[in-house]
């Protein structure tokens, strides 16, 4: 209908020329590249780490470890003779930040295997396990050449195996490994919770204007009101897609300059926590489905909750519960991450009001049956319907009620008479 | 149903409309019509029940009981949207948008096609000398332009019926007449208007027909000279010229003394000798009292009809009393 049509195109237009949306447009791929870089120059402690060995072993360890320290790109290594006075001062040097901190070995690495290790970096979990590592090879190789082996075996039993994880995707092998799987559904995860919070709450804004000025009255006595409705919620699920297509776009172009941008950074493919995953067609149509179901099944609250409400504080405080069940989706979807299989992933994702988040991160993270996606999308849609409907009923009402915001009676009143 | 001799085809018809709400009855039972080409004017104190009563008409609220018709058909203002303009009483537009989008959107809100819309709002804007904050933002106009924009709204698709909540409530007396002489002008090309007010004051001056409500209740309804004429409180000035001096003045009225007497026509009357003032029972005809007065051989200098003043009437049936019941003018 053109009335509906014009209201759509109101919703479409107003968005896009708004200030918001084009910051939303640039921040988003900031935000994401900020997600994808920062964990791995963090995890790096930003560059290179200063610490001390002090040597009190008997014989070659300590040098050999400080050798394979200083070697590394993680760490500037210096070694200094054990003594009384040694401990006191170097910590003095770490209080004043000339260090990060010292290693003492003794004998004991290579009889028990124990060294000590006092910084002001002992939480750098990445630090912490790089000393353990080159500790533990030098104690290795020394214990072995001590055994009589060969250290020419020695240097080749050190060759460290790398396990490589893929995903099985439908019977099928697919070229991603367990790293990019876990990104992906975390990503997926984070995007469907922010976008559907964020256009369900912009469908609410709209609403509550249109009612507080007023305008509702001269629009309603041209167009029905769940028309109205509907084509505020198409308007806004529009403009959300348009974002995604924006978003989308840089994602790639970004990913294309990710080479520049880790070189410049000095780090390689390898080192980074999280993978760039590739999203399939599948994968994309699928997140697109259940980010409009979400997105459809929350507008329609958020509009009831715009309608119902007199002032912008009280929209917010109207619509805690409606954010309270997307918070919960969300939040579950660290569990599932753990097992996607579990009876608790496979409940949510047949929940109508967590199974926009929960499907999505599922299929990411592991593999679904088509079945379970088909019976999730047909629960779905048949919530967005009923909702819609109940929705739509305390709409009507809302719109034209000022005064104080209804009780839950009130509500099943305009609901049941409307 | 009311429906008054003059006006055959009514363009807006109620017919016991009713609507409550929890608790209360904000419209009870009401009827009216509306002439095409009228000014109509819905009066009632605050809380009557008229704008339930427009919303109704618009819509935007369905009655629990009775019908409206509009331009001869059954149902409310949706279907006949294009045919309608409509001001809201507390009146708002998109704060953000620019100026010609709001008109334009709303419009089509009416069904005109978007490209005839821009046109047209382009030129109501220059008319009304707005032209250079077409591409402004709502915000950034004053309320007086707001109020313009708002009625260029209302009137865009050229409606043949415009409904104004209250369209005086809030402006200054230069934009009251302002939009008193759009009102009239809108009637010149044949609109019919229904206006909602509590101030009886504009009423009295632009109304045809009019309809009074309390407690969702109608109290009068008709053409505003029938409701003058009927509605008790009729005042009748007559002068005596009986010659010189005292004595032929006191002559003429006692001529006319029998007429004042007369409690079938005469309610209370002061007499002054040369001068009287009578107050008429409600119904009396004043025509008759002239004719009995020259036939007494009373000297008349001055025979002059005060008509009520509207802003009485309303006080008269709205007080606390004459709020319960209901008077027609033609009971």
């Amino acid at each position: 209908m053109r009335k509906v049509w014009a209201v759509v195109r109101r919703e479409f237009v107003e968005r896009i020329r708004s200030r918001w949306f084009w910051v939303m447009a640039l921040l988003g791929p900031l935000f994401f590249a900020a997600v994808f870089l920062l964990p791995t120059l963090l995890a790096r402690g930003g560059g290179v780490t200063r610490i001390v060995v002090v040597d009190g072993t008997t014989g070659p360890v300590g040098a050999r470890i400080t050798q394979l320290l200083d070697g590394s790109r993680m760490f500037r290594a210096e070694r200094i003779a054990a003594g009384d006075a040694v401990l006191d001062s170097l910590a003095v040097e770490v209080g004043k930040k000339r260090l990060s901190g010292f290693l003492i070995v003794t004998d004991a690495a290579v009889d028990s295997g124990r060294a000590e290790y006092r910084g002001s970096n002992v939480t750098g979990l990445a630090t912490i396990g790089a000393l353990e590592r080159t500790i533990g090879e030098v104690v290795t190789a020394v214990r072995l050449e001590r055994a009589g082996v060969d250290p020419r075996v020695v240097a080749r039993a050190r060759i460290p195996v790398h396990l490589e994880t893929k995903k099985i995707t439908g019977g099928k092998t697919t070229g991603e490994n367990a790293a990019q799987s876990f990104s992906l559904a975390y990503f997926m995860g984070i995007i469907l919770y922010t976008a559907i919070l964020l256009y369900g709450i912009n469908v609410m804004s709209s609403v509550l204007e249109e009612k507080t000025t007023r305008i509702v009255e001269v629009l309603v006595s041209s167009l029905r009101p769940f028309q109205l409705m509907l084509g505020k919620v198409l308007g806004v699920g529009a403009v959300s897609v348009f974002q995604f297509l924006i978003w989308g776009a840089s994602a790639r172009i970004l990913l294309a300059w990710r080479p520049a941008f880790l070189g410049a950074s000095g780090m390689g493919e390898a080192e980074q926590v999280f993978q760039v995953p590739h999203v399939g067609a599948t994968t994309a149509a699928l997140f697109i489905i259940y980010f409009l179901g979400g997105f459809f099944l929350y507008s329609a609250m958020f509009a009831a909750v715009g309608a119902m409400s007199s002032s912008e504080q009280e929209a917010r405080q109207a619509q805690q519960p409606v954010a309270w069940l997307l918070v919960l989706s969300f939040v579950s979807m660290f569990g599932m991450l753990n097992d996607p299989s579990s009876a608790f992933a496979v409940t949510l994702s047949l929940v109508p009001f967590s199974a926009p988040i929960a499907m999505p991160v599922r299929w990411a993270a592991g593999t679904l049956p088509a079945y379970e996606i088909a019976l999730s999308l047909t629960i779905l849609a048949a919530a967005i319907v009923g909702i819609t409907w109940i929705a739509a009923r305390i709409y009507r009402v809302g719109m034209l009620m000022t005064g104080k915001r209804p009780t839950l009676k009130e509500l099943v009143r305009w609901v049941r008479t409307s | 149903m009311t429906t008054s001799a003059h006006t055959p085809t009514p363009i807006l018809v109620l017919d016991r409309v009713t609507k409550r709400f929890a608790g209360h009855t904000a419209v009870d039972g009401l009827s009216l019509s509306v002439s095409p080409g009228a000014i109509y004017g819905l009066l009632g104190p605050n809380g009557a029940g008229k704008t339930t009563t427009i919303r109704m008409i618009m819509d935007i609220i369905e009655p629990d009981e009775g019908t409206v018709r509009l331009f001869g058909e059954r149902g409310g203002g949706r279907a006949h949207s294009a045919r309608i303009g409509y001001l809201p009483e507390e009146r708002g537009l998109y704060r953000k948008m620019r100026v010609l989008d709001v008109i334009v959107f709303l419009a089509e809100m009416k069904g005109v096609e978007r490209r005839a819309a821009r046109a047209k709002a382009t030129r109501w804007l220059e008319q009304l000398g707005l032209e250079q904050w077409r591409l402004r933002r709502i915000d950034e106009l004053s309320k007086g332009m707001q109020q313009k924009v708002q009625f260029i709204s209302t009137i865009l698709h050229e409606p043949e019926l415009v409904i104004l909540d209250e369209p005086f409530a809030g402006l200054d007396p230069v934009n009251t007449r302002v939009l008193k002489d759009a009102v009239l002008e809108l009637t010149r090309r044949g609109v019919t208007v229904l206006f909602s007010t509590h101030i009886m004051v504009q009423s009295d001056m632009v109304c045809d027909e009019l309809c009074i409500i309390a407690r969702g209740r109608r109290l009068v309804d008709g053409a505003l000279a029938d409701i003058k004429r009927t509605r008790g409180g009729q005042h009748l000035i007559v002068g005596f010229d009986g010659g010189t001096g005292a004595a032929g003045a006191a002559g003429a009225a006692g001529a006319a003394a029998e007429v004042f007497a007369d409690k079938r026509v005469v309610k209370k009357a002061d007499d002054y000798g040369r001068y009287a003032e009578l107050e008429l029972e409600p119904g009396a005809d004043p025509q008759q009292i002239l004719q009995r007065l020259v036939a007494s051989g009373a000297r008349l200098s001055r025979f002059e009809l005060q008509e009520p003043s509207l802003n009485k009437i309303f006080i008269d049936l709205v007080g606390p009393e004459a709020a319960r019941a209901e008077v027609r003018p033609d009971a």
